[in-house]
């Protein structure tokens, strides 16, 4: 085992040609994430909520179309978005944009679920008795059942956000410069110590999900709120 | 150009690559349910340190990607093992099993790196199920004078196994899916079937739509299954005298 390779290009793992060029590395890996997190979050509450919220045909077209994205492979809908739009629609998606949009919407997919379990999860009591105090729909949902139904999806929101972390890797197929494909570029100048590069590019991907488990769980179990 | 649809030699393409994509997926889900049985036993072993262990084991293996790990089974591994072992394993060796050949360096890549990225996953699934068998069905079993091997085998085995189907089987449809991060180890599976396709027809629509299609039909396959599993409950089975 030699590891010089990793010390003679951490920078480049790190941020990629960054300063003299688009940012790349592990910091585009955290950027993919963070943007992929934050929409797959808004997404996946919106949805859930309409998920639990809808009946009759609408609530089935609905779970019709989280079914599909839940059945197909990530990589299938990366290619979808990224060499099917500039032909239908003919506008050039760049590689990075694709891969956010195929996050959010899978990761969404999966949250939808887990957030219209979480909200039926309470008791129906709670809504009844919000909406016997006056309350709308809307402001039912808001003030009494999302405030008890949110800290019961946080380990949802965990693990999703865990397999989006592992799942920017996949960016590599498209050629974005993110932490994957920077180490198969290394790995194929220097020609040698592949699997040293392969353990520390798994290591620094395994800090970062580590960094969302626990912080988060921490975060998470501060404010969560007891049962009376 | 082609009357609408793909050439029938660009449809041989895609069917092949089902066939990789099956095989693989077979091969990766039959073992790695035996390895993550096994891997979630060592989870909850009494001895510390194989508890420990396992658990560092897991916890690495579902922290990173899977596509990382299949460089690392696929470029790092052919690196650090000898010379001549590499040669042998890239080597044919006439009939392998079944009137198979012997799998490439590809094929044998991926799923050593898909099965132990799979058994870590299912482990986790196997431990939720024991520990969703309530305490009570222990001591009620100890109470009755049972040993601690027939509590495990007739008492929180069968209905650690229902309530782990449903999820296990969700693992297989995610072995299904991820076998897809192996065409970037270059092998010719489905979705590798269809960027080729796609390279040499300029048909991205009939050729994502084709592969997505088979995935979905394979994944919905595999539900299907788990549902007739589910409705022989292992439970009433396994109750009988």
């Amino acid at each position: 085992m030699n590891f010089a390779v990793i010390s003679d290009n951490l920078l480049y793992f790190m941020v990629g040609s960054w300063p003299n060029g688009p940012i790349g590395g592990a910091a585009l890996t955290v950027l993919l994430s963070l943007a992929s997190a934050l929409a797959s979050a808004v997404l996946g509450l919106a949805l859930g909520i309409a998920l639990s919220q809808s009946k009759g045909w609408p609530g089935m077209a609905l779970r019709t179309v989280l079914g599909f994205l839940r059945a197909v492979p990530v990589l299938m809908l990366i290619f979808w978005i990224y060499f099917l739009l500039p032909v239908v629609f003919g506008l050039d998606v760049p590689g990075v944009g694709a891969v956010t949009v195929a996050l959010a919407l899978i990761g969404g997919a999966y949250l939808a679920h887990a957030v219209s379990a979480g909200i039926d999860s309470l008791p129906r009591g709670q809504s009844e008795a919000a909406r016997a105090l006056g309350l709308g729909r809307w402001d039912a949902l808001r003030l009494v059942i999302l405030p008890q139904a949110l800290p019961r999806m946080a380990p949802s929101f965990v693990n999703q956000w865990v397999a989006l972390i592992k799942d920017t890797s996949l960016a590599y197929v498209i050629g974005v410069s993110e932490l994957s494909f920077v180490a198969t570029q290394v790995s194929n100048r220097v020609m040698v110590y592949p699997a040293e590069i392969y353990l520390f590019v798994a290591a620094v991907y395994y800090i970062l999900c580590m960094i969302v488990e626990v912080g988060i769980g921490r975060a998470a179990a501060r404010y969560r709120i007891r049962p009376a | 150009m082609f009357d609408g649809f793909l050439a029938p030699r660009y449809l041989a393409w895609l069917l092949e690559g089902f066939g990789v994509t099956l095989t693989l997926s077979a091969l990766t889900s039959v073992v790695a349910l035996g390895l993550g049985f096994i891997l979630c036993m060592a989870r909850l072993s009494p001895v510390r340190l194989v508890a420990a262990g396992a658990g560092l084991w897991l916890s690495a293996f579902r922290n990173t990607p899977l596509l990382v790990q299949l460089f690392f089974w696929y470029f790092g591994v052919s690196a650090l093992l000898p010379e001549n072992w590499t040669g042998w394993l890239n080597a044919s060796h006439g009939d392998f099993a079944f009137g198979l050949g012997w799998p490439s360096f590809e094929f044998l890549a991926g799923f050593v790196g898909l099965t132990l990225y799979s058994a870590a996953f299912m482990a986790e699934e196997y431990r939720a199920g024991i520990n969703g068998v309530p305490g009570g069905q222990i001591l009620a079993g100890r109470a009755l004078g049972l040993g601690s091997g027939v509590i495990w085998r007739r008492i929180i085995l069968p209905q650690a196994a229902r309530n782990a189907l449903p999820p296990l089987a969700g693992q297989v449809m995610n072995v299904v899916k991820n076998s897809s991060l192996t065409m970037a180890i270059g092998l010719a599976e489905l979705s590798y079937a269809s960027r080729q396709v796609e390279t040499e027809t300029f048909r991205a629509f009939e050729a994502f739509g084709a592969a997505t299609l088979l995935y979905i039909l394979a994944v919905a396959a595999i539900e299907a299954a788990s549902q007739v599993l589910i409705a022989r409950d292992p439970l009433r089975r396994a109750a009988r005298p």
